[in-house]
């Protein structure tokens, strides 16, 4: 995978938040909550994510009752790669330290550095 | 609260219709997220940045060209429809107001089915949405021209004369919308950038000579280096007025050049010609107009005209010694202003037609030196 630079503090905390459990499809508010991202911050940066083919996104399969079917997202084997290198880069910088991009914290074992 | 979040959620389900059709699905993952936020305060937060996702990625031209054409219409119907009541300027302003708005709207929808949309390129989207913003501004100095002109005692509004002007006037409108909407469509025959080249040099010409003579007139200076100076300027904006088409042209053909075609050349040229013409004869219609219905009001810019262009001064009140008094203001303001329709009719004729001799000469055979 092609070295990606220029991820913000926030896409790296989103990473990170995704990387915390590659696998496991989470949905919007989840990663807002945890990440402290407002969902204005959220989405563009899963858009952009999603359009560079690091991220997959699907519906919720089933319509749940009483409420809409929820958006899930997860990383994609590329973006599990490149999230790992970013943050991997970006730990020692510091760029992902602080405030709400704090969620870093929560890179899976095995993934960080 | 309630209500609020209610309305939000409302603004983003609409916001999202105006979203490319790969987007709309974010939106609508947004909205239903906003169920499992808390409510209150969190859930329209939720919602807020819902409406700034969708107003953000919404596309410019999907929403913000008409919208500004819209307030642009609008404020141009206000405009006309203000007034002294039984100023007969009114109903021409009215008028002109109207057909504008629908000639642009009209023709806007026209040229969308035949050459489809704006080119996918910024500088044609500025191109038309400055020729646009011009018409609209003629239009609306014109008219502020006409309700001083026409009020009595110097009504000439009504007369068939001055509708014929109207009507040749809104004709010129009409055909500057289609010169401006057919060149920077997607499927213009015509080459974005010989539009946009011309449309630059039109408008940098235009300015200049509206700088040398704001009225339309040569200003006069009385010290000695002052007035060589301004002279001196004259004969460069003149040359530079005239050497700009073809100059757009050559640029243009010499673009071309490696079209397989003369004709193709030729076309280019005429098309960057006709472009600056048109460019340069509104900017500076647009420019002096809106000088020319400052007058009445600008006790300062009539004593600057008075002094600078002596007994041509269109101001109120002061000389007009070829046709008398009363129509002094008439024969200042509004044949001044009307004399721009001249330029608006000639100007683009004239660049287009030396743009293309620009684009043939750039065609002909060169002889090999030493021949």
């Amino acid at each position: 995978v092609a070295r990606r630079p220029g991820f913000s503090a926030q896409t790296l905390a989103v990473l990170a938040e995704l990387c915390a459990a590659p696998a496991q499809w989470r949905h919007g508010y989840g990663i807002a909550r945890d990440t402290g991202l407002k969902s204005g911050t959220l989405y563009p940066v899963l858009i952009r994510l999603a359009d560079r083919g690091l991220v997959e996104a699907r519906w919720e399969d089933e319509q749940p009752a009483g409420r809409p079917r929820r958006h899930l997202y997860r990383l994609s084997p590329d973006g599990l790669a490149a999230a790992t290198q970013a943050l991997a880069q970006a730990r020692p910088a510091g760029a992902v330290r602080g405030g709400r991009v704090g969620a870093s914290r929560r890179v899976a074992p095995g993934v960080t550095p | 609260m309630s209500w609020l979040t209610r309305v939000m959620a409302l603004l983003v389900r609409c916001l999202a219709a105006a979203l490319p059709a790969d987007r709309r699905g974010w939106a609508h993952a947004l909205r239903a997220e906003a169920e499992q936020v808390p409510a209150g305060w969190a859930r329209l937060a939720w919602l807020a940045g819902g409406v700034r996702l969708t107003a953000l990625a919404a596309r410019p031209r999907r929403l913000g060209y008409p919208v500004m054409f819209a307030v642009a219409a609008a404020g141009l119907a206000w405009s006309a429809w203000s007034g002294p009541p039984g100023d007969p300027a009114i109903v021409i302003n009215r008028v002109d107001a109207v057909t504008v708005a629908v000639i642009l709207a009209g023709l806007t929808w026209t040229v969308r089915r035949a050459r489809g949309p704006a080119a996918d390129a910024r500088p044609a989207r500025l191109v038309r949405a400055g020729g646009y913003l011009a018409v609209l501004a003629l239009v609306l100095v014109k008219a502020a021209v006409e309700r001083v002109a026409d009020a009595p005692p110097n009504n000439l509004g009504g007369s068939a004369l001055a509708w014929t002007g109207e009507i040749v006037f809104l004709a010129a409108m009409a055909g500057y919308a289609a010169v401006i909407l057919a060149g920077t469509a997607r499927r213009s025959a015509a080459a974005c950038p010989d539009v946009v080249l011309g449309a630059v040099m039109g408008a940098a010409v235009g300015i200049g000579i509206y700088a040398l003579g704001p009225l339309g007139f040569p200003l006069r200076f009385t010290g000695l280096w002052p007035a060589r100076l301004y002279d001196a300027a004259m004969v460069l904006g003149a040359v530079a007025a005239g050497f700009a088409p073809v100059v757009a042209g050559l640029i243009a053909s010499r673009r071309a050049g490696r079209a397989p075609r003369p004709a193709d050349r030729i076309r280019s040229g005429a098309t960057a010609g006709l472009c600056t013409g048109a460019s340069a004869a509104l900017v500076v219609s647009v420019l002096s107009t809106a000088t020319i219905a400052l007058l009445p009001h600008d006790a300062g810019l009539r004593d600057w005209a008075v002094g600078h262009i002596g007994q041509w001064t269109p101001a109120v009140g002061q000389v007009a010694p070829l046709v008398g008094t009363r129509l002094g203001y008439v024969a200042g303001n509004s044949a001044f202003a009307a004399g721009y329709l001249i330029v608006l009719l000639l100007s683009p004729l004239g660049g287009g037609g030396l743009g293309a001799w620009a684009g043939w000469t750039a065609t002909r055979p060169r002889l090999a030196v030493g021949r």
